[in-house]
């Protein structure tokens, strides 16, 4: 009996103290996704009743298709050229050349620092004024005009990179750390080739944590919004286009921007899984 | 035998050469955007075909913060800001507590809930709050502001501090008690002591989190409660490029201080990590 009111006391206790993070989680996000998905399938406007019209507006129009692609395409060629960077560059951090510190805290600084400061400095550094124009047409003099960067389709991909490589690199350096050399010394005794220690040994066992942390990558760039926001010039993605539905239009179109909030939070929860289940695979 | 080896060692020095080559772009390619903006905000004249500024002023900065109203925007900020690392942190405590030291059932799913608003896109679940708090009359207002953050700082906080709690050592708390501590000394002089880096690691991120939070304060703002994120936003569609680097080194400053401290505090990957097993 007594140790029965205790297991109930202890029980009651350790719910009480997840309450404050459950209540967190209701009121601020469970709640107002509810309240999305309702307004969503709300007409627009004051009226009441159900309908599925704003998902059929949005999904109906030609631009719908493109400007899903769009986000597609800017998250995966993001997160596909963030592993191209993080791989060697960890490799080499790894080595502990001298200066590897600073070079440490730099794969930090885009995550830090908010994400609009990099955007601005990106576009003057980009720009037909910026640095690398100067040393194309003046230094080198290989062309005429300056390089158009930004705005492009192009330049908001760097920009992505710039912005959302860390979460890569910082979990493959962590991968790659943790990797016990031993795997290495073997493969090295049993007469491979440095090249063949890395291809054979070292990327396959880093794999599982470098698509963990590309997860992240997909996740910050398919959601980004401030970036393309300011960056992206005709470029619009899902995040700015659902802003736009409501800063643009009086009165605001908040059924169609929730409409397509759900959209997107779908494609992007079908691809998640996805991506977690071929990740599981690779790792079985 | 020995220009055999002066080759090797030359082929090896190559290799160096290679790799600092490598970093060095990468570095500049990080960090080029920074000098950009911090020249843009001193230099007076800049144009056409000049590599660096020729002549340097300050009037971007007193401009900055005439026109930007820099005093008022920063104030709000760190109100916010800390508004919400207090929400954050009194929520994170005991569900971090809970998460990481009791036995829970289910203990994986709570997680998972926990940090299901990390894998939503945070535009989704922002069209819901600024919907809720213009019912409630919370646009606009310091408070309302900061609980909009909460929603993107508390679920770190859980994750950082559940896993410090996590670390504590049971041993140690016995040996406390084994050698005559109560229970008020062992938690001031033997939990505190160990949990206090993880507390603080979550403070700070907390912090740098709602200070630099865009998306969710666009949504809630109105003109009593501009922060510098959302002044920033607005100054670029100005387009005052030389005030608004100014107001944008207001911005870097406190990030990169924060970066030097993290670094030092804790395991970076902590800090973005936290997903492999989901």
């Amino acid at each position: 009996m007594a140790s029965f009111l205790k297991s109930r006391r202890y029980a009651l206790t350790s719910l009480l103290m997840l309450s404050p993070g459950l209540a967190g989680f209701f009121g601020l996000f469970f709640y107002p996704v509810l309240v999305t998905i309702v307004r969503s399938l709300r007409p627009e406007g004051e009226a009441s009743g159900w309908t599925l019209q704003n998902y059929v507006d949005f999904l109906g129009q030609s631009s719908a298709r493109e400007v899903i692609v769009l986000t597609f395409v800017l998250a995966i060629s993001c997160t596909v050229l963030s592993i191209l960077l993080s791989v060697p560059l960890t490799l080499l951090l790894r080595r502990k050349l001298r200066g590897h510190r600073l070079f440490r805290l730099t794969i930090l600084i885009p995550i830090t620092v908010p994400g609009l400061v990099g955007a601005l400095g990106l576009l003057l550094f980009y720009g037909s004024r910026g640095w690398p124009n100067l040393f194309l047409t003046q230094t080198l003099k290989v062309i005429d005009q300056p390089l158009q960067i930004n705005y492009t389709l192009v330049g908001v991909i760097i920009f992505y990179v710039w912005h959302y490589f860390s979460y890569t690199a910082v979990t493959t350096l962590s991968t790659l750390e943790g990797l016990d050399p031993a795997y290495e010394e073997a493969a090295r005794v049993s007469g491979a080739s440095p090249w063949q220690v890395l291809r054979h040994v070292v990327i396959p066992l880093i794999m599982p944590g470098v698509l963990a942390g590309s997860v992240l990558t997909f996740m910050a760039a398919f959601g980004a919004f401030s970036i393309p926001l300011i960056t992206g010039g005709n470029y619009r993605p899902l995040a700015v286009q659902i802003y736009k539905q409501i800063s643009i239009f009086t009165p605001a179109r908040w059924g169609a921007a929730s409409a397509m909030a759900m959209v997107m939070a779908a494609l992007q929860l079908v691809f998640l899984t996805f991506y977690m289940r071929v990740m599981r695979r690779r790792e079985a | 035998m020995k220009t055999l080896k002066q080759y090797l060692r030359a082929l090896l020095d190559a290799k160096k050469l290679l790799a600092y080559t490598f970093l060095l772009c990468f570095f500049l390619w990080v960090s080029m955007p920074f000098v950009m903006i911090a020249l843009k905000s001193i230099g007076k004249n800049w144009f056409g075909k000049l590599w660096l500024p020729p002549d340097l002023t300050a009037d971007w900065y007193k401009w900055a913060i005439v026109v930007t109203n820099i005093p008022e925007v920063l104030k709000n900020s760190l109100v916010i800001a800390a508004l919400a690392v207090t929400i954050a942190t009194l929520i994170a405590i005991p569900t971090g507590w809970a998460l990481g030291r009791r036995k829970i059932p289910g203990k994986e799913a709570i997680t998972a809930i926990i940090l299901l608003p990390r894998m939503i896109p945070p535009i989704a679940y922002a069209l819901g709050v600024a919907q809720i708090f213009y019912r409630l009359h919370l646009i606009d207002t310091h408070i309302g502001v900061a609980i909009a953050h909460v929603a993107i700082c508390a679920p770190y906080a859980i994750l950082v501090l559940s896993s410090t709690f996590e670390a504590l050592d049971d041993r140690v708390l016995e040996a406390a008690s084994v050698c005559g501590a109560n229970n008020m000394r062992t938690f001031f002089h033997v939990t505190l002591p160990l949990v206090m880096p993880g507390i603080l690691s979550s403070l700070i991120f907390t912090f740098t989190t709602s200070y630099n939070e865009f998306t969710l304060t666009l949504m809630t703002y109105g003109p009593k409660t501009m922060t510098l994120p959302v002044r920033t936003y607005l100054a670029i569609g100005e387009g005052y490029w030389e005030v608004t680097s100014a107001l944008s080194m207001l911005l870097i400053v406190p990030s990169l201080f924060v970066l030097f401290m993290i670094q030092r505090q804790v395991q970076p990957e902590k800090l973005v990590g936290g997903f492999k097993g989901v």
